[in-house]
């Protein structure tokens, strides 16, 4: 039996599992920002219309 | 330290030796079911009675190992020093079984005493060398393993 | 910063409670962690690089298992880091429930997913090595089962914790699930030497040699040291995005942010 296909299977696993994990906060970070932005410009739209 | 703190400190750690004790309890229950595997010498102290399914593990006798003409049955005998079982098997065995090596037998006991397998799992040790180290220590004699080559 | 203090009239700090005070404030902590994760990133890859060279390329084929053997290069540092992030954890949920340090219970919450990656990662690379050594993909042996029973634990944790709406409250119920699922780490580790398993025991010990020879244990040893940085970067890198989640509404965050568009 050859192990080549087994080596290759668990290395790439991990890459993949290993990636996933530390891509994931990034890409919340990124609609957290996002969602900030928005607030930021709600709150300065009802500031304008109360002055 | 504030009262408060003492006071959730003392409710975590009693929580925790709650805990402890009653896993404790739990593991010492569950010790017996937990064995993968029963040894030569463990099924001679406590027999099992033929037809039962267990798991037998041990070292395959360097020597004993016969396989039958073109069929796919193998004997070989599993011991641990003291005990021995002989092991009847049909199908393929896996790449790491060899003669010396660790070897995890499922199946059950029959009327002759033999151990009918239906699967055989090897089992090796927490030992890594290249094969030159593993030659050298072989031939001073440190290596415990006898089977080479096979597989 | 001493201003406070002075003003109090309390003793003076020493630097490392100094430190830790300023740990808690989240500005700050955001800042300070911020600097390090490139960094530790940076080492990661060198460090992976160099290790997956040496264990992959430069390491010998091992006498009995031949290439397969290959795939402890993997599976080991993950198995050590699935072990050594739930002891992480354990200790800073502990901190988190009697001291309710806020920064604390960020760090001990977001080290679960992490805990959890390494140990699919320990459960899928053995597997694949079980296959051509042993001849089995899965068995239910004790090592097997308690290790399977450690990523279910990390998944009830991280579950538990975005179960419960309000995130200081979800927070302190996911901390005491994670001390008293430190019994299973003992079971994990003792189980090669409490009962017949199928899994061998283990190569490496600290305080007794080990047994696997010296051109196979570097790229092992490299690779464990990675491993620390990718969960030191990772998990700061988390921390900061559960601040900024938690801290929506507050206005160091706009700061921040604003600071980083220029």
């Amino acid at each position: 039996m050859s192990h080549t296909p087994f080596i290759i299977g668990a290395y790439s696993i991990g890459a993949i599992v290993l990636l996933w994990c530390a891509f994931a906060p990034l890409l919340r970070k990124k609609s957290i920002t996002r969602d900030i932005r928005r607030l930021v410009q709600v709150e300065e739209r009802s500031r304008d219309t109360n002055t | 330290m504030t009262p408060t703190r003492k006071r959730r400190l003392i409710a975590v750690l009693l929580i925790l030796a709650g805990v402890g004790v009653a896993s404790t309890i739990a593991f010492y229950s569950l010790q017996e079911n937990l064995l993968y595997f029963q040894s030569p010498s463990e099924l001679a102290q406590q027999p099992i009675p033929p037809g039962r399914q267990f798991r037998l593990g041990g070292l395959v006798k360097p020597g004993s190992v016969e396989r039958q003409g073109q069929s796919l049955t193998t004997h070989f005998v599993v011991t641990d020093g003291p005990e021995e079982v002989t092991v009847e098997y049909v199908g393929t065995l896996p790449d790491l079984f060899r003669e010396g090596q660790g070897v995890i037998a499922r199946g059950a006991l029959d009327d002759s005493g033999r151990f009918a397998a239906t699967e055989v799992l090897a089992k090796h040790d927490e030992n890594y060398m290249p094969p030159e180290v593993a030659d050298a220590l072989e031939e001073s004699g440190h290596l415990m393993t006898e089977g080479k080559g096979g597989g | 910063m001493n201003v406070e203090t002075a003003k109090t009239n309390k003793p003076r700090k020493n630097a490392f409670v100094m430190f830790i005070h300023k740990m808690g404030s989240p500005p700050w902590f955001y800042n300070f962690t911020g600097k390090f994760i490139p960094w530790f990133w940076a080492i990661f890859i060198v460090l992976t690089v160099w290790g997956l060279y040496l264990g992959l390329v430069k390491a010998p084929a091992d006498y009995l298992q031949g290439e397969s053997f290959r795939i402890l290069y993997i599976h080991v540092p993950a198995a050590w880091m699935s072990l050594l992030i739930y002891i992480s954890m354990a200790i800073m949920a502990f901190i988190a429930l009697v001291w309710r340090i806020r920064i604390v219970e960020i760090l001990a919450m977001t080290s679960a997913p992490i805990g959890a990656a390494f140990t699919i990662v320990t459960l899928a690379a053995g597997s694949l090595w079980g296959r051509p050594t042993w001849g089995t993909y899965w068995v239910w042996d004790a090592r097997l089962t308690s290790e399977l029973v450690l990523l279910f634990i990390y998944l009830g944790i991280i579950g538990l914790y975005n179960a419960i709406d309000e995130p200081r409250k979800a927070a302190r119920a996911a901390c005491l699930l994670a001390l008293v699922g430190a019994v299973n780490l003992p079971i994990i580790h003792y189980s090669v030497k409490w009962w017949n398993t199928l899994h061998q025991g283990s190569s490496i010990s600290l305080m007794g040699g080990s047994s696997i020879d010296t051109s196979m244990l570097w790229p092992l040893l490299i690779m464990a040291v990675a491993t620390k940085f990718y969960y030191g970067a990772n998990l700061l890198t988390r921390a900061r995005v559960k601040l900024l989640e938690q801290d929506i509404r507050k206005a160091w965050v706009r700061e921040v942010l604003k600071e980083k568009n220029g």
